[in-house]
C-alpha cells in the first residue's frame, strides 16, 4: 500500500480507521500462526502417545482439524492485508485507469456481499449449534459451537479488512488491483 | 407435466448394498408412474459422509441412506442405534425395527422433520493384524480404529488404544502398521479392501456385536407435500426394498467371509460366551456413559431390551 | 435450461469472473452463490458455509500447511542453500542440471506426501529462489516446480488414489503401485524437456564457468547430512508404521523446525516468526481456495452439471478409443475448473462402468485420470499449483508461471498417449507384486 498523502481524502480519521483495522488483522495473523504451530505439536504428541506409549488418541485429530479451520478463518483478514489472496488480473491489466478503478470497487463490493452471506449463515449455524447443544459424534464429543464460531468471526473480520481496503481505494490511498497507472 | 424430482444423497459407492436399496426405491417409484423421479447422488458427491442429516432435516435434501448414529452429537438418543450387543442377529434387528423402541426413535426424528422410509441394520466385526480378536482381553495394548462412539468406549475399556482416524486413512494405517485392528461393517470390510492387509477376520456370525442402524430417511414435510398416490408409491417401493435390504444384509456377512477366506485371511469365530464377555464390558463402559448423557436413556434402553 | 447448456454457461461466467482480478477463492464463492440463487433457490445459500466448513473438515488437508512449514524452515536456513550448492558442484556439467535435481526432489517428496500443492510448496520454497539466483529463466524455475509438484498425487501415497479406490471399489494398494512407473516416466519426460529447453534458451550460460575439483565436491557433502536426516526421518515415520501419510507431514515440519533451531542456530524469535508468518500466509491462501472450491463443486453437483456431461459421454455410441478420447477431453475440462477429488467423486461412478464395459483396465484408467487431474492442477482458472507458486514467488507473474508450465502439460499429454499404446507401464508393477487381477 503506497501512501500518497497529497491525493488522500478524508484526513486523519480515515488513517486511524485503516491503521486500527490493519492492526486487528495483524493480530489475527499472529493467532492463526500460533494455531498452525500448535497443530504441528499436537499431531506429533498424538503420534508419540500412540506409538511409544500405546495409549488412546481421542481428542487430537479433531482438535487439529478445528485448529486448522480456525487458523484459515482468522488468517483471512491478515492475508488480505498482505495482499496474499491470489488473483488473476488479466482484465484490469488491459483497462484504462478509470474503468479499472470502477471494476476494482465493483469486485470489492461483490466480495463483501458474498462473504456477508457466508458470514450471516455461518452465524446462524453457530447459533443453532449453540442453542441446541450440538456435539461432535465422536467419543471425545466436543461442543460444536466452539469450532463453528471460527466461520462467522473469520468472515466478519475479513469483511472488515475488505471494507478498509475499499475506503483506501476510494480515498486514493491505494491503487486499483495494486497496478501502476499506465 | 415434468416429473417432480427428489434428491437422494449418500456416501457409498455404486456397488454397495445401500446404494442398491436407494436405486431399488428409485426404480419402483419410476415404474409406478406417479410423476415422481428420484435422483441419486452416490459416493458423497453432494454432501460429505457425515453431513447429510442437517440438510435433510431442513428440507434441502429430500432423502438419504444414513447411519443414524452419525447424528448422535445432535440427538444423543441415536447413539442407541450403534450399541455393542444391543442387537444379536439380523432377525432380532428386524423385530426391533417394528417395535415400540423404534417408534420412540421415530418420534425424536419427527422433531427434526425426518421420517424413516426403509428400516435396516447392517452387521460387522473385527479384522486384525497378527492374533485374532474374539474376546475383550485380545484388545489389550493394540491400536484400533472403531466405528462408533460406543464401540470406542468399550474397546478403550478393554485396554485398547483408540485411534480416531479418517476412513480414507484406514487402509494406509493398516498397511504401515499404525493400526493393529479395525472394527467396521461387513460391506466396508469388503469395499475398503482391508483383506489385502489383515491376517485375521472375525465376522458377524450367529451372534454379532456390531450392528448399525442405517435406514433410508426422508424429509417428513416433503413426503407429506406429495400427493396420496405418490406417497403410496414410495411406501410400496420402500416395503419391497426393506425386505430385500434384510436379505442382503445377511448376504453381505456371508460374502465378506467368502472374500476374506479367498484372500487367505484366517476366519475367527465369536462364541456366545465371548459375546457375553463383551456385553458385560459394554454395560460398564458404553451403556453407563449413554445413561449419563441421556436423561430419558433408561426408558429407551428398557424398550430396546424388551424386544426378543 | 438443460444441464449441458448450463455447464457451458457456468464455465464462461467462471472464466470471466476469475479474470476480473477478484481473488480466486472469493470469485469461486461469487459464481457459486450466483448460480445457486438463480437455479436452486435462495435457501441453498444457507448451505454455503456448511459446504465450506465440510470441505476443510478433513485431516488429510492438514499435510498442506505442514509441508509448507517444512519448505519454509529449510529455505530460510543455510540448509537449503547448502543443498543447492552441493547439487551445483555435482551437476555443473549438465545443462538444466538444477532443474533436473529439483524435479528429482519433487519425485522424492511425492513419495512422502499425498498431495500435489503440498509437494509443490515444499520444493518450490527452496528450489525457485535457488534456480533464479543461478540464472535460470523465471519461466523454467516456476514451470518445472509447478509441474513437478503435480507428481504428488501420482507417486504413492496419494489422496486422490485413495478416493478413487473407495469410490470405485478398486484395490488402493494396487492403485498406488500402478502410479509408480508412470510417475517415474513423467519425471523422465519432464527432465528431458528441461534439459532441452534450458540448453536451447540459455545455451551454456547457466552452467557455471568454474569447474569443481573432486575435493570440493566431497567437501560439501557433510553439509547436506541434516537435510538427508530429515528426509530419512520422515520416510521412516511413514513406512515404519509410526504415522499415516497425513500425520507424517507434522513429523517433517517439527524435524525441520528443530533442525533450523538446533543445527542452524535459528534462535531468535524474529526469524522463527518469519518462517511461521510465511507458512501461515501461504496455507491460508491455499486452504481458502480449497474451501471455496468445495462450495463450487457443490454448486456443480447440485445442478447436476458434471454428472450430466459424464452421462452424455456414456451414451455415445462410438469406437472404444474415440470414447477414451472423449473421456479424456471431459476430464481435462473438468480439471480446469475443479480440484481432483471433486472430479473423481462426481464423475467416476458414471464413467467407470463405461470404461470397464469398453474393456479398459480400471487401474490403467486411474493412472490416466490422475495425469489428467495433474494437468488441471497447473491450468487456469482453478489451478492450485499455479497459485502455490504465485504465493511462493509473488514477483513472478502468473502469466509467466503458466507459460513455463505449458510445455510440461505437453509432456503429460504425451505420457497419456504413451500409456494408451503401452498400458503395461501402469499394470506391470501391480501385477508383478500382487499377481493378476482376479
Ligand atoms: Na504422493
Ligand atoms: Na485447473
Amino acid at each position: 500500500m503506497t501512501q500518497r498523502p497529497s491525493a488522500a481524502a478524508g484526513g486523519r480519521g480515515v488513517d486511524l480507521f485503516l491503521r486500527v483495522v490493519g492492526g486487528v488483522s495483524t493480530l489475527c495473523g499472529w493467532i492463526a500462526a500460533t494455531m498452525i504451530l500448535a497443530s504441528v505439536l499436537i499431531t506429533c504428541q498424538m503420534i508419540f502417545v500412540r506409538f511409544m506409549l500405546r495409549q488412546s488418541t481421542i481428542w487430537q485429530t479433531e482438535t487439529v482439524i478445528y485448529l486448522m479451520i480456525a487458523a484459515t478463518m482468522l488468517g483471512l483478514p491478515y492475508v488480505q492485508k498482505l495482499r496474499g489472496h491470489v488473483n488473476v488480473d488479466l482484465l484490469p491489466l488491459y483497462m484504462r485507469p478509470l474503468p479499472r478503478k470502477v471494476l476494482a470497487v465493483f469486485v470489492l463490493v461483490a466480495g463483501v456481499v458474498v462473504l456477508g452471506v457466508m458470514a450471516w449463515y455461518a452465524f446462524e449455524n453457530w447459533m443453532t449449534a449453540y442453542s441446541r447443544g450440538w456435539r461432535s459424534a465422536t467419543v471425545w464429543g466436543p461442543r460444536l459451537w466452539v469450532p463453528y464460531l471460527a466461520l462467522p468471526l473469520g468472515f466478519a473480520l475479513f469483511i472488515l479488512q475488505l471494507f478498509a481496503d475499499l475506503v483506501a481505494l476510494l480515498t486514493g490511498r491505494d491503487r486499483a488491483f495494486g497496478l501502476e497507472d499506465a | 407435466a415434468e416429473a417432480q424430482q427428489l434428491r437422494l444423497s449418500h456416501q457409498w459407492s455404486t456397488a454397495d448394498v445401500r446404494h442398491k436399496v436407494a436405486e431399488m426405491v428409485a426404480e419402483k417409484v419410476a415404474e409406478a408412474d406417479v410423476g415422481l423421479e428420484i435422483r441419486i447422488f452416490p459416493s458423497a458427491s453432494l454432501f460429505s459422509a457425515t453431513e447429510q442429516y442437517v440438510p435433510l432435516s431442513r428440507g434441502q435434501l429430500d432423502m438419504t441412506v444414513y447411519p443414524l448414529s452419525y447424528a448422535g452429537g445432535q440427538r444423543p438418543e441415536y447413539n442407541l442405534t450403534l450399541m455393542p450387543g444391543l442387537v444379536r442377529n439380523h432377525d432380532h434387528a428386524a423385530r426391533l425395527n417394528q417395535s415400540p423402541f423404534m417408534e420412540a426413535l421415530e418420534d425424536i426424528m419427527a422433531e427434526d422433520d425426518v421420517m424413516v422410509l426403509v428400516h435396516g441394520y447392517l452387521a460387522g466385526g473385527f479384522a486384525s493384524k497378527g492374533d485374532c480378536v474374539t474376546r475383550p482381553e485380545h484388545m489389550s495394548g493394540r491400536t484400533v480404529r472403531a466405528a462408533g462412539r460406543a464401540f470406542e468406549q468399550m474397546l478403550a475399556a478393554a485396554g485398547a488404544s483408540i485411534s480416531s482416524m479418517a476412513s480414507s486413512e484406514v487402509y494406509n494405517g493398516m498397511q504401515t502398521g499404525v493400526l493393529d485392528a479395525i472394527n467396521t461393517s461387513s460391506s466396508s470390510f469388503v469395499s475398503f479392501r482391508l483383506y489385502e492387509q489383515v491376517d485375521c477376520f472375525t465376522p458377524a456370525g450367529d451372534v454379532a456385536l456390531w450392528f448399525m442402524y442405517q435406514p433410508l430417511l426422508m424429509n417428513k414435510s416433503t413426503f407429506e407435500g406429495l400427493s396420496e398416490e405418490q406417497q403410496q408409491a414410495l411406501r410400496d417401493a420402500a416395503a419391497e426394498a426393506e425386505e430385500w435390504y434384510l436379505e442382503q444384509a445377511k448376504a453381505d456377512d456371508v460374502n465378506a467371509v467368502e472374500v476374506y477366506r479367498n484372500n487367505g485371511v484366517e476366519i475367527a469365530e465369536m462364541t456366545a460366551e465371548d459375546f457375553e464377555a463383551w456385553r458385560e464390558l459394554a454395560m460398564q463402559s458404553s451403556y453407563a456413559s449413554f445413561l449419563e448423557d441421556v436423561p430419558d436413556g433408561q426408558r429407551l434402553l428398557d424398550l430396546a431390551f424388551e424386544v426378543e | 435450461m438443460d444441464p449441458l447448456t448450463l455447464g457451458a454457461f457456468v464455465a464462461i461466467v467462471t472464466v470471466f469472473v476469475l479474470f476480473s482480478g477478484v481473488s480466486v477463492a472469493t470469485g469461486l464463492l461469487i459464481v457459486s452463490g450466483g448460480f445457486l440463487v438463480v437455479f436452486d433457490g435462495m435457501r441453498s445459500l444457507e448451505l454455503m458455509p456448511e459446504m465450506f466448513f465440510g470441505k476443510l473438515n478433513s485431516f488429510a488437508l492438514l499435510s498442506i500447511p505442514m509441508f509448507i512449514i517444512m519448505g519454509s524452515a529449510i529455505s530460510s536456513t543455510r540448509a537449503g542453500a547448502d543443498l543447492y550448492e552441493a547439487l551445483e558442484r555435482w551437476l555443473t556439467r549438465v545443462p538444466g542440471g538444477l532443474v533436473m535435481s529439483n524435479l528429482g526432489a519433487c519425485a522424492l517428496f511425492s513419495a512422502m506426501s499425498g498431495s500435489s500443492p503440498a509437494t509443490c510448496a515444499a520444493i518450490g520454497k527452496m528450489g525457485i529462489p535457488e534456480m533464479r539466483k543461478r540464472g535460470y529463466p523465471d519461466e523454467v524455475a516456476a514451470g518445472s516446480i509447478a509441474a513437478g509438484g503435480t507428481l504428488g498425487i501420482l507417486i504413492p501415497p496419494s489422496v486422490t488414489m485413495i478416493v478413487y479406490g473407495i469410490a470405485t471399489e478398486t484395490s488402493i494398494g494396487r492403485l498406488f503401485l500402478a502410479g509408480v512407473v508412470p510417475g517415474l516416466m513423467l519425471v523422465g519426460l519432464f527432465m528431458a524437456w528441461s534439459v532441452w529447453s534450458t540448453w536451447r534458451n540459455t545455451g551454456l550460460s547457466v552452467m557455471s564457468d568454474r569447474r569443481y575439483s573432486l575435493r570440493e565436491k566431497l567437501e560439501i557433502l557433510p553439509r547436506v547430512i541434516p537435510f538427508l536426516l530429515v528426509i530419512l526421518g520422515v520416510l521412516y515415520a511413514m513406512y515404519g508404521g509410526i504415522a499415516t501419510p497425513s500425520e507424517t507431514a507434522a513429523v517433517g515440519a517439527l524435524l525441520c523446525l528443530l533442525m533450523a533451531i538446533v543445527i542452524y542456530r535459528m534462535w531468535s524469535p524474529a526469524s522463527l516468526w518469519v518462517v511461521l508468518r510465511d507458512s501461515t500466509r501461504e496455507s491460508v491462501m491455499i486452504l481458502f481456495i480449497i474451501g471455496a472450491a468445495g462450495v463450487f463443486s457443490y454448486m456443480l453437483s447440485s445442478l447436476f452439471i458434471t454428472q450430466s456431461i459424464a452421462m452424455w459421454i456414456s451414451g455415445l455410441d462410438v469406437n472404444r478409443w474415440v470414447l477414451m478420447g472423449a473421456i479424456n477431453v471431459f476430464l481435462l475440462i473438468a480439471g480446469f475448473f475443479l480440484p481432483p477429488v471433486a472430479v473423481i467423486l462426481m464423475a467416476t461412478p458414471i464413467l467407470l462402468p463405461i470404461v470397464l464395459a469398453a474393456d479398459f483396465d480400471p487401474y490403467w484408467f486411474a493412472v490416466v485420470l490422475t495425469i489428467n487431474m495433474e494437468i488441471g492442477l497447473i491450468s487456469p482458472p482453478v489451478g492450485l499449483n499455479l497459485y502455490v507458486i504465485n504465493s511462493i514467488a509473488p514477483d513472478i507473474k502468473l502469466k509467466t508461471i503458466l507459460k513455463g508450465s505449458m510445455p510440461y502439460v505437453g509432456c503429460m499429454v504425451l505420457a497419456i498417449i504413451i500409456l494408451c499404446f503401452f498400458p503395461a507401464i501402469a499394470t506391470w508393477l501391480p501385477e508383478l507384486v500382487m499377481g493378476p487381477v482376479i
